[in-house]
């Protein structure tokens, strides 16, 4: 049975084996649709809001709430994401219902790229080597340090981003891609459990023969391990990539100089400047598409790298 | 082979190690660069431009830096705490009292006396909100505020209305004076009956006649019941204002007040509280489903950029004791842990000084704190056809009353606001849930 | 030398240790000396503008005790989680076995899993407009469908229920990714004898998929429920509305992370918002075991 072939409703039951009761197919086939009816109600159920999100971005602010809310922008326009881009008039801006704040869209970008690649690369590789020590090695207090790892995991954000920002700013690492991806790079305890349940899932036997060859673990490591896993790995890899990218208070307060200023801090110049009002509805939703294509773009790219990868590792 | 892959681990400690090197350097002279911080990004013009003559007379830079209301205060408490917060920044009223309390601002007070800063060039009470309960001064007023109200001039004149309707009404909470009956007939149920005709369906409501903000963000009732209370007579604080510590929300005036607005929610003429926690009542003005609201002076722009609606504003209905409004100003700090207080004192002084007020009352985009410099924006205001005395007309009276100042004024809130939201909802009367929140007040006041 | 270090590279600590450097450095740096401050800074009255505190014993432990809020706050939690737990991992196991066995378009995993690409923030204020009782356009669908409008975030009753389906619909997708990357781990030989001995896709589904997934369905259960313990932006944001309080209308919402939080920084009392963050923190650490020790969260049965 093999169903890694795109899956379609009259996919040819070909059965090995004669003895297959006739009648499965057809309610084998009744069920794949009903399957589908529920799998396409919930992507549309997904990506309905994403619909208001782009008509939002299209619309003038001045006209959003006055009309009715018909299913088209209102009043279309590019407006939003030129001022985005950087690239509206001042008078522009300002008849757009925008702020004052100078924004530097491609600045940021680019600071956005270098923090979540900086932390997807360091991350990765760390907790790889951690999952490893602690669903592949045996060793005396292995589970009860690897509790404690998890055990941060409790910890609010707030209580770790405080002595965090002082001690960064005591080693004079504020305002630098280092000190902003200092505390993902290592680790984060949701990497190092994702990973290590992924590591406990690994068949054994490779390694044993590895081992009978006289491999270390360095070798197994690099060798069975990561190839056997490259697809949680590539998870893995989306997963702390994407976690960056969105990261919000923590760049803000240890990274607000313009050199390395990321997206979401830049963009965040979309929400209300003023206390009791509200935001630039058309600015923050233009924003929010430009913002979150990157990882858009890449999570596509990345998710065919999963299926060949997995296409890879078949042969397990 | 051995050695191999130890290496491949210090590749990623090496790679930090070198970002470390790489990107730590950020070369600067020794000219002096202040760091200033502002939450509200309509004003980043006008004090860019007070930043650029202010560098062209004394040769010190000015970085602006704006945050969203939402993220600057926790941003700036994070950055106390490392001792990193920038050299001046615009202070609030609401979070002053805790920057004195723990010594985190600097008392500009002697360099007050030594440059002469004349303090009586401000409207009258506006530099009194900035001294601490030590005596000392934290701050110079650059701008204030009052609270009036906006209304869509179609709507009202649909009604039978006239502006003069408005600027007269008057309030009591048992009748509610004729602004219960302005905002009653304002009020238009989906059949098209109004709110003073028989048969109005307060449930199915088109447009009301009143809306506000959402009441619990302050425990002053600042654009909400705080100004309707004090024409009553009603004081927050029986032991003065500023620092004060003796709320008394068990008041029977302030529960009056709150019964009535509770009345106005069941009537249909105010919007229930449901419809005030989502947008925001701007945007239910802008979508024509609100006549009058109650609002900042800080507002004025958000109403006067609707497009195809013909706003006006009036200041808030005379109660028995008169016509109030809330007071407010901001004021520019200094953070203790600057490295270059002079330079942060000639900066908050030439923010207050009436060179920089000037510009900000021709931006008109807030009062400056100098009256001169007010003449400057009401006529930028006057050629723009917009008529803002509305809001200047409680300082003429003098009815004006100045926001708590009082320390823990986050915790009070946080109590009455939740008691204003159960009146508002209609699940308890306003006597019981204000006694029990003055409870919890006492207590939050160490009283 | 050669020879110690050959001893050195057979003795499983000595590896171990090594293989954990990296990751070691940064947990002790970075995690757990905040985690040990914060647990010293719930003795103490810290308060975070000044920078210290003096020690105050077990103090804000018994504040904690008698305050009503805190209590509310772990109720309304609590009430959050299980909505959310409940509907959200359910249909993320839905989703994920038919991301594997229905179809394995990359386009359909990347629709589904596009709300989780949206920052939180954009995510509260979107859904705080579109549910606005008056000008949602979820409010004029509902009457366009006879429904009639529903007050969502502003009412006491609806507004938990509504955060719950906000963010069930922001990491349901996700949800789904992780639970898929598990399945991918089940070797399709295992599906293939199944098949062979005529087990359908249910059956398969209870005999070989749920077995297989255990350990990683501890890991997306134990991180659901810490994540949905600490909900915090999205309440933050998307209620009280447009600059009232967040955690309204009435406290309804006010869920332990914005009242943590709001005591560290609005309050200025970071002392005892270390003290309930402990108390959570031992809470979930205790549900954590449960999960783990319940699914046999640290074993395979592929292993």
């Amino acid at each position: 049975m093999t169903s890694t072939t795109t899956a379609s409703t009259d996919r040819p039951a070909v059965p090995r084996r004669p003895a297959r009761k006739p009648r499965r197919p057809l309610r084998f086939r009744l069920s794949r649709i009903a399957a589908w009816a529920v799998l396409v109600l919930l992507m549309a159920g997904t990506l309905l809001p994403f619909y208001w999100i782009l008509r939002t971005a299209f619309s003038t602010n001045s006209a959003l709430f006055t009309g009715d809310q018909s299913v088209l922008p209102a009043e279309p326009t590019w407006v939003n994401f030129r001022r985005v881009l950087g690239l509206a008039s001042p008078e522009e801006v300002r008849a757009a219902g925008g702020s004052g704040a100078e924004l530097q869209f491609w600045l940021y970008l680019r600071n956005s790229v270098v923090f979540a690649t900086l932390v997807t690369v360091g991350q990765v590789t760390c907790c790889a080597m951690a999952a490893y020590a602690f669903a592949r090695l045996h060793w005396r207090g292995r589970d009860a340090v690897f509790y404690l790892f998890l055990s941060t995991l409790m910890v609010p954000p707030i209580f770790v981003l405080i002595p965090n920002f002082v001690l960064l700013s005591e080693v004079g690492l504020l305002d630098t891609f280092a000190g902003l991806a200092a505390p993902y790079f290592f680790m984060t305890p949701f990497m190092v459990f994702f990973l290590r349940q992924f590591f406990l899932g690994m068949s054994s036997e490779l390694e044993d023969a590895a081992r009978m060859d006289g491999a270390g673990h360095p070798r197994i490591f690099l060798r069975i391990c990561v190839p056997v896993m490259a697809a949680p790995l590539t998870t893995a890899a989306i997963l702390a990539y994407v976690m960056a990218w969105n990261e919000f208070m923590w760049p803000l307060v240890a990274g607000s100089d313009p050199s390395v200023r990321v997206l979401t801090v830049g963009l965040s110049a979309f929400r209300s400047g003023q206390p009791q009002a509200a935001p630039d509805w058309t600015g923050l939703m233009a924003a929010t598409v430009l913002g979150a294509l990157p990882v858009v773009l890449l999570f596509l790219a990345m998710g065919r790298r999963i299926v060949d990868s997995i296409r890879f590792t078949g042969l397990k | 082979m051995k050695l191999s892959w130890r290496r491949r681990i210090a590749v990623p400690m090496c790679a930090a190690l070198l970002l470390v090197a790489a990107c730590s350097g950020t070369g600067d002279g020794d000219k002096v660069t202040l760091d200033y911080w502002l939450w509200d990004d309509r004003q980043i013009p006008q004090y860019q431009e007070c930043a650029d003559a202010f560098t062209a007379q004394s040769g010190v830079e000015v970085k602006i830096t704006q945050y969203a209301w939402e993220d600057y205060w926790s941003n700036l408490n994070t950055q106390f705490a490392a001792r990193r917060a920038p050299d001046v920044f615009t202070d609030h009223l609401a979070f002053y009292p805790s920057f004195v309390q723990n010594q985190v601002i600097l008392p500009i007070n002697e360099y007050v006396e030594r440059d002469n800063v004349d303090l009586g060039q401000y409207y009258p009470g506006l530099a009194e909100l900035w001294v601490g309960q030590d005596g000392k001064r934290y701050g110079l007023p650059k701008d204030w505020d009052t609270i009036a109200m906006a209304y869509n001039s179609t709507m009202l004149a649909a009604a039978g209305l006239s502006r003069e309707d408005v600027w007269n009404a008057t309030w009591n909470p048992s009748d509610g004076g004729t602004f219960e009956d302005i905002i009653a007939r304002l009020s238009v149920d989906e059949n098209g009956v109004r709110g003073n005709e028989p048969g109005f369906d307060a449930t199915k409501v088109a447009v009301y006649g009143l809306s506000f903000d959402n009441p619990s963000n302050s425990a002053s009732g600042q654009t909400s019941w705080g100004n309707f209370a004090r024409s009553l007579g009603f004081e927050l604080l029986a032991d003065g204002n500023p620092w004060g510590t003796d709320y008394q929300f068990d008041d029977p005036r302030l529960a009056q007040t709150l019964d009535w607005f509770a009345r106005m929610v069941k009537a249909g003429y105010l919007t229930p509280l449901a419809d005030l926690q989502g947008v925001g009542y701007v945007s239910l003005f802008e979508a024509g489903d609100v006549a009058l609201t109650i609002n900042g002076s800080w507002a004025i722009s958000s109403f006067t950029g609707i497009s195809g609606a013909e706003v006006g504003f009036a200041p808030l209905p005379t109660g028995p004791q008169g016509r109030w409004s809330i007071y407010n100003g901001l004021a520019d700090a200094i953070s203790a842990n600057t490295a270059h207080r002079d330079e942060a004192w000639q900066w908050v002084k030439y923010l207050a000084s009436a060179e920089c007020q000037n510009v900000v009352g021709e931006k008109a985009v807030v009062f400056p704190a100098i009256p001169a410099s007010l003449k400057i924006g009401e006529q930028v205001r006057e050629q723009a056809g917009l008529d803002v005395s509305a809001y200047t007309t409680y300082l003429e009276s003098q009815h004006t009353f100045l926001y708590p100042v009082t320390v823990n004024f986050d915790q009070v809130t946080q109590a009455v606001g939740a008691a204003v939201d159960e009146i508002l909802l209609g699940n308890r009367p306003a006597a019981e849930a204000l006694t029990a929140a003055q409870k919890q007040v006492d207590s939050i006041m160490g009283r | 030398m050669s020879e110690r270090w050959q001893r050195v590279r057979h003795h499983p600590g000595a590896v171990a240790a090594l293989f954990l450097l990296p990751a070691g450095f940064g947990f002790v740096v970075f995690y757990l000396w905040p985690a040990i401050r914060a647990l010293w800074m719930s003795f103490t009255d810290y308060n975070v503008l000044r920078g210290s505190g003096d020690w105050v014993g077990l103090q804000n432990y018994q504040d904690l005790a008698a305050d009503p809020l805190f209590w509310h706050s772990m109720r309304v939690t609590a009430l959050y989680v299980v909505l959310n737990i409940g509907v959200q991992t359910a249909l993320a196991l839905a989703m994920a076995v038919m991301m594997d066995r229905l179809t394995r378009s990359a386009l359909v995993r990347g629709v589904l899993v596009l709300p989780w690409l949206i920052p939180q923030v954009v995510v509260g204020l979107l859904w705080l407009w579109m549910l606005d009782p008056r000008l949602g356009v979820v409010n004029h669908l509902l009457d366009w469908v006879g429904i009639g409008g529903q007050d969502f975030f502003g009412s006491p009753a609806q507004v938990i229920p509504t955060l719950a389906g906000v963010n069930t619909w922001r990491f349901v997708g996700y949800t789904a990714l992780l639970i898929f990357a598990g399945l991918q781990m089940i070797p399709r030989h295992l599906y293939e004898a199944a098949a062979l001995d005529g087990a359908g896709e249910w059956r398969t589904f209870w005999r070989v998929t749920l077995p297989l997934l255990r350990p990683v369905l501890a890991l997306v259960l134990v991180l659901s429920v810490v994540g949905s313990f600490q909900v915090f932006d999205l309440v933050q944001v998307a209620t009280g509305g447009i600059g009232g309080q967040p955690g309204g209308p009435a406290n309804s919402s006010l869920v332990i992370y914005v009242y943590i939080f709001r005591h560290a920084f609005n309050f200025n009392n970071a002392g005892y918002a270390a003290a309930m963050s402990a108390v959570l923190a031992v809470l979930l650490a205790a549900v954590t075991f449960f999960i783990m020790r319940g699914l046999r969260g640290s074993r395979s049965d592929l292993a």
